[in-house]
């Protein structure tokens, strides 16, 4: 009937899109991928004046940032699910979820704001000096704390996925059938065996779903991590080194880019963001999958 | 029998409320921090002519962000009349029709991937599809790409919504002779309605904050937007701009810029999930 | 299949002979609904066999059976409102005053033919009077004080004007249990049907609201042919003329209520009717 017909039109379009912009990337990065071929993802150079590209610097930032970040998220929203579940009463978890949920819905270029007028200036001024004269002899705290590099970067956008996180995390635990929990502590369990112990074994696939959701937006995040990271393509393992992501990349050196070499490189880039999210989007759906058939939808 | 120390069982459970009282005090702690500091900043920048003028070159006096507030305007709103309804659509799809056939299936797979896109990507898309072909920036592209990001919102949340109605209210529709499309507009989204504003604000607010996607497609310009057919004032680009360059006086602007994005943004959340609370009762 | 199956469709439609009532009379009336062979699935699972079942013209029957054994999967052929749901499909004949309403039907008018009513209240999240007004605006053009008019009629019919006069514009949600099923059932005579199917009615009704509906019901018939699915053997027992029996899918037995709680002519039936199972 027309309108089925027209409702299934609409939502045809988010398959269209998808696709169309797929194709969109491979073809206006054709030059690049015709030039470097597949040594584009291998190598380390991005010189503009002798036309020579390479995504390894800007992949290295993603993963590089994306990793600070979930490692200090995820056993983060753990808790503060955990907090908001278990531990408070709803006098304070209702505020406290709310201030959560309202980290999520500042915009990220506010975040990029204090992050590089605020949060940098503090953490070269006292956090990296702290970090210098404690654990200055590893390689990964070396170099001038200016403020703006990979560390700082990766801190912001744990601060940007944590309320994402945490939220699917609450859920989860929300979940988990109060007869399960209550057997427990009838045992004599504390807050935490049973949370250690019941809770976090039975919702763990939701948990680790969660987790991929933070992965993905993490990924892919731009204007807060271009104020911070510093746009530089050499690979440091300082955490201190500026550095850039994919996404940073693009932000800042779109705008220049006349040249058509440049501008392919640029577009491939992005294609290669795509793929990664795409990737990533997919795990987590065969991941989820496998979690419905056990648990039910979460 | 070792009975396992209950002291040390008693340590580890208070360490951790301890730890997890910290982690919801550094959520809360970050989140005043940020809000202040943009307040703080922010109100400085708020005179007359921050909301009336056109930008100045810096070192001048007197300049403002007004284009730019209108532009945003006037990209938004387009961006919300393109992708609002498609996404109700959409959303109508899955939810009535869509249920356990493949179609459906690959229409949430992609809604999902689209969900998760950076909004850079959108921003590049767009700039090839209709930036490159057309030889120039636009107002128009940046609805787009915005409009883009919100479909897939948009039908998410418009499932979600719809799938709460119950069937039976579904059926007592169609069971008085209503055609289907009479029962799912007057019945199903009546009785939607509250969640589907929801969403439909939410989608908006998260719109409303990006900056990425109109790097290449908006662009920016330091004149009143009468035109969407040319690269197109808005306050996130304006934003970037500012905040990079080394002039105070734009630095001043581009912190002024963010309260009322931020303001905005806020409100607008506030907004849906005030109404959304008040419909459930 | 354990128990006795006839193979003889005439002892599974009309009433049993055995204790003849004024029941008999009605045998010289057509059916309102014929049903012949009609058999359903749920996907591939097969949830009605070999149905065959007259309905009277305006009587009271009652479908009485355990949970489960197909009594609404019956009666929502005769609206097909199972063709909302993909899988579902339905095979056999279905004829409404001699019309097949299998096959290609126009749903529309089929449905203002045969009204609904369900287990839960169903309002629609629109005012009283709207609520009652979606029905006649559908298949009538009325003028503002035609439509008041019947909308007041049905209220009334459905014994609900007086409650409700005042508070036709307040959300009908805002009405009791017992007054929200009256008022479906107000909803569902304004369009003036044939048959009206009732799917448990008031098992999710306090018993004071359930009398009042019954009692309703006992008035409603004289004007419309009423078949009520129930599991409440004491409601089948007051309130239909008669009554059938439906078991894991299949017909067991039909007849004048009256005969059918007394005298059952199959064991199966007496063993549901004084409660050995249920």
């Amino acid at each position: 009937m027309l309108f089925e017909l027209i409702t299934a039109l609409s939502a045809a379009l988010v398959i269209l899109l998808m696709a169309g912009i797929l194709f969109e990337l491979f073809r206006n990065s054709r030059l690049s991928i015709a030039r470097f071929g597949l040594s584009f993802l291998a190598s380390a150079a991005w010189n503009p004046v002798t036309g020579e590209f390479g995504a390894l610097s800007s992949v290295f930032g993603t993963v590089a940032s994306t990793l600070i970040a979930m490692i200090l998220a995820v056993p983060l929203s753990l808790i503060i699910a955990l907090f908001l579940v278990e531990l408070a009463p709803p006098a304070i978890s209702r505020p406290v979820g709310y201030a959560i949920e309202l980290l999520a819905a500042i915009p990220s270029i506010i975040y990029g704001m204090w992050g590089l007028f605020i949060f940098a200036p503090f953490m070269s001024r006292h956090i990296q000096p702290a970090l210098q004269s404690t654990l200055g002899s590893l390689p990964l705290f070396q170099g001038p704390p200016m403020g703006i590099g990979m560390l700082t970067a990766g801190l912001i956008l744990a601060l940007m996925i944590l309320p994402y996180i945490s939220a699917v995390m609450r859920d989860v635990f929300q979940m988990v059938p109060s007869v399960v929990k209550e057997s427990a502590y009838g045992m004599g369990a504390t807050t935490w065996e049973v949370t250690r112990k019941v809770t976090i074994r039975y919702g763990i696939q939701g948990l680790i779903g969660a987790s991929f959701l933070g992965l993905g937006r993490a990924i892919g995040e731009t204007m807060a991590v271009t104020f911070v990271i510093g746009n530089n393509h050499e690979i440091s393992p300082s955490l201190f080194a500026a550095g850039n992501s994919i996404a940073s990349t693009l932000a800042n050196e779109f705008a220049e880019a006349s040249e058509p070499l440049y501008l392919s490189s640029l577009i491939e880039l992005g294609l290669v963001l795509f793929l990664i999210t795409l990737l990533i989007q997919v795990a987590a759906q065969l991941w989820l999958k496998r979690v419905e058939k056990t648990v039910g939808k979460l | 029998m070792i009975h396992r120390s209950e002291k040390a069982r008693r340590a580890s459970d208070g360490l951790v409320k301890i730890m997890s009282n910290l982690a919801a005090l550094i959520g809360i702690v970050f989140l005043v921090w940020i809000i202040y500091v943009v307040l703080g900043r922010g109100i400085r920048a708020f005179n007359i002519d921050f909301f009336t003028r056109l930008p100045a070159p810096p070192g001048i006096e007197g300049g403002g962000v007004a284009s730019a507030i209108l532009g945003t305007l006037e990209i938004v709103i387009l961006a919300a009349f393109m992708g609002i309804p498609a996404g109700i659509l959409g959303g109508v799809y899955l939810a009535e029709f869509g249920k356990g056939n493949r179609f459906g299936a690959s229409v949430r797979f992609a809604t999902n991937v689209m969900m998760g896109i950076p909004s850079i990507i959108v921003g590049l898309f767009v700039y090839g599809l209709l930036v490159v072909t057309t030889g120039h920036f636009s107002g128009y592209a940046g609805a787009t790409a915005l409009a883009i990001i919100m479909l897939p919102i948009v039908a998410r949340t418009t499932e979600d919504m719809l799938n709460l109605v119950p069937n039976e209210l579904r059926e007592s529709g169609l069971a008085l002779g209503s055609p289907r499309w009479r029962m799912t507009l007057a019945i199903v989204f009546r009785a939607a309605s509250s969640g589907l504003i929801t969403g439909v604000l939410l989608a908006v607010a998260r719109v409303s904050g990006e900056t990425a996607p109109l790097l290449f497609t908006a662009l920016n310009s330091p004149y009143w937007p009468t035109s969407l057919n040319q690269p197109t004032a808005n306050l996130t680009v304006t934003i970037f701009n500012y905040a990079m360059s080394p002039y105070r006086d734009w630095q001043q602007t581009a912190w002024g810029a963010s309260l009322l994005i931020m303001a905005a943004v806020l409100a607008l959340n506030f907004t849906a999930r005030m109404a959304f609370r008040e419909a459930r009762k | 299949m354990p128990f006795e199956q006839t193979t003889n469709p005439d002892r599974q439609l009309a009433p049993a002979h055995a204790g003849k009532q004024e029941a008999d009379v009605h045998l010289e009336i057509p059916p309102r609904i014929q049903v012949r062979n009609l058999n359903f699935w749920y996907g591939k699972h097969q949830a009605l066999f070999d149905n065959n079942l007259d309905i009277l013209p305006n009587r009271v029957t009652a479908i009485i059976g355990p949970s489960g054994c197909g009594k609404s999967t019956h009666i929502r052929v005769y609206n097909r409102i199972y063709k909302l749901y993909r899988d579902q499909h339905a095979e056999g004949e279905v004829l409404l005053d001699g019309q097949s309403i299998m096959g290609e039907v126009d749903f529309i008018e089929l449905r203002r033919k045969i009204g609904m009513i369900f287990q839960r209240p169903t309002p629609f999240p629109m005012s009283v009077f709207e609520n009652v007004a979606y029905g006649l605006r559908l298949h009538y053009r009325l003028s503002k004080s035609e439509l008041a008019d019947r909308v007041e009629k049905a209220l009334d019919r459905a014994a609900l004007w007086d409650e409700v006069k005042d508070k036709l514009n307040d959300p009908a949600t805002a009405l009791s249990g017992g007054q929200q099923q009256r008022l479906c059932i107000a909803r569902a005579i304004a369009v003036e049907p044939e048959v009206l199917l009732m799917d448990e009615p008031t098992s999710a009704i306090d018993p004071l609201a359930t009398a009042k509906i019954e009692e309703l019901i006992e008035s409603l018939k004289l004007s419309y042919t009423i078949v009520i699915v129930t599991h409440n053997l004491q409601q089948a027992a007051r309130i239909s003329d008669y009554t059938a029996f439906f078991y894991e899918g299949y017909i067991i037995e039909y007849g004048a209520t009256k005969q059918i709680f007394t005298n059952p002519a199959k064991k199966q039936t007496e063993n549901y009717i004084t409660g050995r199972f249920g």
